[in-house]
């Protein structure tokens, strides 16, 4: 084992134990959205719910779908999407964001990078509110595979720890790197069936979505909100990225760690 | 056993977006060597530290003397371990307590309270230990009900006293310090500068950088004296002092 590589995985590991600290960090963030309004984080799951709302019941009559059907899809689908793309936004910035101490202390940056995790992860529950009350006007199907919600979570937020390494590590050298990610996002959101749902295209562009990583995210978690399995496909892909990414950054942050503080 | 070993240590600042407006390489009175780097040179570089070789000890109260810009703030900062060097070495064993700014994580919108177990963590405390220390904390700031408000509505002597009050309460093996440390009103220097003594005290190994003699000749048993980025003398706090004098003069 290099040095560096020791370093690099004793940082991954070590911030990861140090649960307290990230848990402290993303709770706290959490409770500064909440200072001096009454309502938090809401304000954004309630701007999401008028936008679901109000979309799914244009969108579903122009695709001439049963909006009681439509509105859960759209909903969980949503929720799904807004806790992968932000995760990806906000990994981008770990590192910026974080400058005054990665320049001043010796600590594990994966603190960093867990925080906004979980941080995000609160913001998905806050979102399930609006999931709840679409359940309740219309038929969502409850069941023992709803549970697969939490293993689906936990697989993004897996993914979202390399994730978030990778892109913060990246973009705290090439500050452009985060226009680039949120300009891809925002096309992303459209082709990836958020608002649409695959079985639509009929056969045609199977392979755009099978291999679409962010639909094999958003699957993971929506299929288990609306009482349904994910595919074996989906897991798949969403455990082979997980050891793929993983590899990719523990390379890079063997490599590079040490000049992070550098970059910022 | 606490010490601090630096092999070689060379510090080397990529500037980015610094390309087009550097026309040649300098060497400048003040600051590091701005050179540059790369197939075309199109990579400027300044270079911090410049081979620098230390051994610290227990014991050890080392002061770093030096102009603006000479590697002071650098080569704590490589002490402290938050900058690894570009190349040599840097082996700390203890734990290191780098107090640069006051507060890490000082959050204006959180509450006194909140901030105290923000930056206690940041600073490698326990949560057990931030709980022990929290009462002496806030005696010592003396801010009372004010630590139930958020830091925004302090003043900025009061928010400093939160900072230093946190910051003194570790228990450090290596204390790093940045000259000036310590503020507030007459009264409250009087009794920072008795808490800083005792953090010192606890210490196994003091690293100070500072431009005041007399600070030095008071805390320090060591001086390096750094000059754009190398060591030019080490030795007794009096045989440093003195060569810095000679610099001056010939300046």
């Amino acid at each position: 084992m290099t040095p560096q590589y020791e370093i690099a995985c004793r940082d991954v590991l070590g911030g990861l134990a140090e649960w307290r600290k990230w848990g402290r960090l993303g709770w706290q963030e959490i409770k500064r959205r909440y200072r001096r309004t009454t309502f938090g984080p809401f304000w954004t799951s309630m701007s999401l719910g008028l936008f679901i709302v109000t979309l799914g019941f244009v969108w579903a009559n122009l695709w001439k779908q049963d909006p009681k059907q439509y509105l859960p899809f759209l909903t969980s689908g949503m929720l799904a999407w807004t806790l992968v793309s932000t995760l990806i936004i906000e990994g981008c910035s770990v590192f910026t964001a974080g400058e005054s101490i990665v320049k001043s202390l010796r600590f594990n940056y994966t603190i960093l990078t867990c925080a906004a995790i979980w941080r995000n992860l609160i913001v998905f529950c806050h979102h399930f509110a609006i999931f709840v009350l679409v359940a309740l006007f219309t038929n969502v199907d409850v069941n023992l595979k709803s549970l697969l919600v939490i293993p689906g979570l936990a697989l993004v937020a897996v993914n979202g720890v390399w994730f978030a390494t990778l892109l913060g590590s990246v973009c705290a050298r090439y500050r452009d790197v985060h226009q680039v990610v949120s300009s891809i996002l925002q096309v992303a959101m459209f082709v990836t069936p958020v608002f649409w749902s695959p079985s639509q295209l009929e056969g045609r562009l199977t392979h755009f979505v099978d291999f679409n990583l962010l639909y094999h995210f958003v699957e993971v978690v929506r299929e288990p909100m609306l009482g349904k399995a994910p595919s074996l496909w989906s897991y798949g892909m969403v455990v082979g990225s997980a050891v793929v990414g993983w590899s990719l950054m523990i390379y890079v942050f063997s490599r590079f760690r040490r000049r992070i503080p550098y970059w910022l | 056993m606490v010490s601090l070993v630096l092999d070689n240590a060379t510090v080397d600042f990529p500037i980015y977006g610094a390309q087009k407006s550097f026309r040649s390489a300098l060497r400048s009175a003040t600051g590091g060597l701005i050179k540059r780097e790369g197939r075309n040179q199109e990579r400027v570089v300044v270079r911090a530290l410049d081979n620098v070789s230390l051994n610290f000890r227990e014991g050890d109260r080392v002061g770093f003397i030096g102009h603006n810009g000479a590697g002071k703030s650098t080569l704590l900062r490589v002490c402290a371990g938050v900058y690894e060097p570009t190349q040599g070495s840097v082996k700390i064993e203890g734990n290191v307590s780098p107090l640069f700014n006051m507060s890490p994580g000082l959050d204006p919108e959180d509450t006194g309270y909140e901030n105290i177990v923000n930056c206690g963590l940041f600073l490698g405390m326990s949560w057990e230990e931030i709980d022990r220390k929290t009462p002496d904390i806030v005696e010592f700031s003396e801010l009372g009900e004010y630590l139930n408000l958020p830091v925004r509505t302090y003043s900025a002597g009061m928010m400093t006293r939160l900072g230093f009050a946190i910051a003194t309460a570790i228990d450090p093996e290596i204390l790093i310090l940045d000259e000036g440390l310590g503020a507030g009103d007459a009264r409250f220097a009087d009794k920072a500068k008795r808490r800083v003594d005792s953090l010192i005290a606890r210490a196994s190994i003091l690293i100070l950088a500072s431009h005041s003699d007399a600070l030095i000749q008071a805390m320090c048993n060591k001086a390096i004296l750094l000059q754009s980025g190398s060591v030019v003398k080490s030795g007794t706090v009096e045989e440093v002092l003195d060569a810095y004098k000679q610099v001056n003069q010939a300046v």
